[in-house]
């Protein structure tokens, strides 16, 4: 609502619509067309009809027309077009961020504070300190320009599936070990310290005594338990990726949902930042949502202790 | 933004809070080296940002194109030909010149300005604002701590970055708007802090002996809860400067941050095209390792004060 609110604050979108007719109220003819244009657009409402028009629209599954000269495609078109392609990407830097962080935890916390342990959180701690940004032109820099493994073009057209530098699959590395290696360093901080508490626990030591072995011990018995608030921290972090999509979406030349509001912020295009604002903003909460429930869900030691239900991962 | 990340790291820190003992008891509660290498580097980089103006930088903006004699292919005769930058480093220039032969350093030095400026002006009003509105909704309960924490939720229900692009192109890209949004984006996690610190102090015996002895309720706020809440907030703020650097760099290098002006995001930027990083990587490498370092100097003292402190304890939210 206050998205919408402010939008009268912005330029006049008729510029965008009609050109320089916009400007030219003086003749007869062009205030015409202004006047059709206001109508089909209802800019000749007020402000919380508009509002109100536009929620309704939006819950139905319509995002309005573009700012253009046109208004073609409509920004539901839009959006279903660009949407797929940002997920994809999204998806595949999850895998890659938790298949990185998984070992990278595991094998700090199981020599806890040892040199490895050191080095390996010294590691976590640079990663996090590089922006997403400065990581994409690093990798890009390494594994396009200097080794030349991977492809440095996107091509939404190619067929998904593939090992070649023309399908979309080989294409998403780059850009998905960007956003996973950001993530990684994260869960492999927060799983670091929770693998530390589970492998002082009593069945821990009952397994090592059984003679598990000690692989088993830390990758089946240790990491189970200590993969709780990890999975909340992932529900949270889809959310924040989406930030971190438009960065390199932006920086690779992905036409996901990124680089459509980068181009309609530089084209002043409001129904498609607003759209996709809204969106976002709303997946963003559903999995914070989620990821408050998952949390007490999932752990059966503290889903009904008092304490577990004061101690929910609260979205600071 | 990446402070609520940090914050759920913090609280799950907090669940083996034995492990952060541990830690601490091994570092035996000194700051360490690192820790003024840390702050040696983020003093001397705000100092060349600082006084930029009167130190003997080369103008940023000039093009040192510089000349070789070459051979004249049509009259055969040696003449003095500009040669092709970007120059790779040089005693000249220190670290290379970019596509334009301008000078990679005092560019990198220009742009720590607004860089930093960002970072300070955003954490500033952080904490002004978030520090005292958390101080007050923890000090005075009731319906203004209601109003205010859920304030606080309401604003962190959003996507940082998603949001500052949404107001920027509502306003406008100025110095001050992009600020004044991060700043707005930092009361929340400032606040909730100052706000859990404050409940948390507020019932010990020092407290209730100022009450006692009858103080007023101002002296009780900024006299003996303000010094226990400064701390904690100082190391939640070096986090919010280096975001707000990152927020920053991260709008310039989508060509959305302050118009006109190349602050490093937008120096990364201009240098990580394929031509450029083949041929000169040193253009976009420079600039990334300053904004680098600096964010990573942020980062490791607040990290090194939270060990030493032993704050780490108090991210935990009291809701």
């Amino acid at each position: 609502m206050v998205t919408f609110g402010s939008m009268s604050f912005l330029g006049d979108p008729l510029f965008n619509i009609l050109g320089p007719i916009a400007g030219d109220t003086e003749s007869p003819e062009s205030l015409k067309i202004i006047e059709a244009a206001k109508a089909e657009y209802h800019l000749d409402k007020s402000v919380p009809e508009q509002w109100g028009r536009w929620a309704w629209d939006f819950v139905r599954g319509d995002f309005g027309v573009q700012f253009s000269t046109t208004g073609q495609p409509p920004v539901s078109d839009l959006i279903k077009e660009r949407l797929p392609r940002t997920l994809e990407l999204m998806f595949i830097a999850q895998l890659f961020a938790l298949g990185l962080a998984i070992p990278w935890a595991v094998t700090s916390a199981a020599r806890a504070n040892s040199r490895i342990d050191k080095g390996l959180t010294m590691t976590s701690f640079a990663a996090i300190s590089l922006p997403s940004f400065a990581t994409a032109v690093l990798l890009y820099y390494v594994f396009s320009v200097k080794l030349d493994w991977l492809p440095d073009t996107y091509n939404a057209i190619d067929p998904f599936w593939g090992f070649s530098h023309d399908h979309r699959l080989i294409q998403l590395i780059l850009p998905a070990l960007t956003l996973g290696i950001g993530a990684a360093a994260q869960y492999a901080r927060l799983l670091r310290t929770d693998m530390i508490t589970t492998l002082r626990e009593d069945f821990i030591l009952m397994a090592k005594s059984k003679g598990v072995p000690r692989k088993r011990v830390l990758y089946i018995h240790a990491l189970r338990s200590s993969l709780f608030s990890l999975i909340t921290l992932l529900a949270i972090n889809v959310g924040f990726m989406i930030g971190g999509s438009i960065v390199v979406e932006s920086f690779f030349r992905i036409p996901g949902i990124g680089l459509a509001i980068i181009e309609a912020v530089l084209r002043d295009d409001f129904p498609v930042v607003l759209a996709i604002v809204m969106l976002v903003s709303c997946g963003f909460m559903v999995l914070n949502y989620l990821a408050d429930i998952l949390y007490s869900v999932l752990d059966p030691r503290i889903r009904n202790t008092e304490q577990g239900q004061q101690k929910k991962v609260t979205i600071l | 933004m990446s402070v609520n990340k940090d914050e759920i790291l913090r609280n799950e820190v907090n669940e083996s809070s034995e492990v952060a003992e541990a830690g601490a008891e091994a570092a035996k509660k000194t700051l360490g080296f690192g820790f003024w290498l840390c702050a040696v580097w983020l003093f001397v980089i705000s100092m060349f940002a600082i006084l930029a103006p009167v130190l003997p930088l080369k103008d940023p903006g000039e093009n040192f194109v510089q000349y070789e004699e070459q051979e004249n292919p049509l009259t055969k005769k040696l003449e003095e030909q500009p040669t092709i930058p970007p120059y790779s480093p040089s005693s000249e220039h220190w670290f290379g010149t970019d596509q334009d032969a301008r000078d990679i350093f005092s560019r990198t030095i220009y742009g720590a300005r607004i860089s930093l400026a960002v970072g300070g002006l955003t954490t500033l009003f952080g904490l002004l604002i978030g520090g005292s509105l958390g101080m007050l909704a923890g000090f005075l309960k009731g319906w203004i701590d209601k109003l205010v924490s859920g304030l606080f939720l309401l604003s962190l229900s959003f996507p940082g970055l998603v949001l500052t692009i949404l107001i920027i192109t509502i306003l406008d890209r100025s110095l001050l708007t992009i600020s004044l949004t991060f700043g707005i984006l930092s009361i929340a996690p400032i606040g909730r802090l100052a706000r859990a610190q404050t409940l948390t102090f507020s019932e010990r015996e020092f407290v209730t002996a100022a009450t006692t002895l009858g103080a007023k309720r101002s002296r009780i706020l900024l006299r003996e809860l303000f010094p226990n809440v400064l701390i904690p907030m100082i190391t939640l703020a070096m986090v919010v400067v280096a975001i707000s650097i990152v927020g920053e760099g991260t709008l310039a290098f989508l060509g959305l941050s302050v118009q006109g002006s190349s602050t490093w995001g937008k120096l990364i930027l201009l240098g990580a095209d394929i031509s450029t990083l083949q041929t000169s990587p040193w253009v976009s490498f420079i600039p990334m390792s300053f904004l680098f370092l600096t964010v990573a100097a942020f980062n490791f003292m607040s990290d090194r004060l939270q060990d030493v402190f032993d704050t780490r304890s108090i991210y935990v939210t009291h809701d």
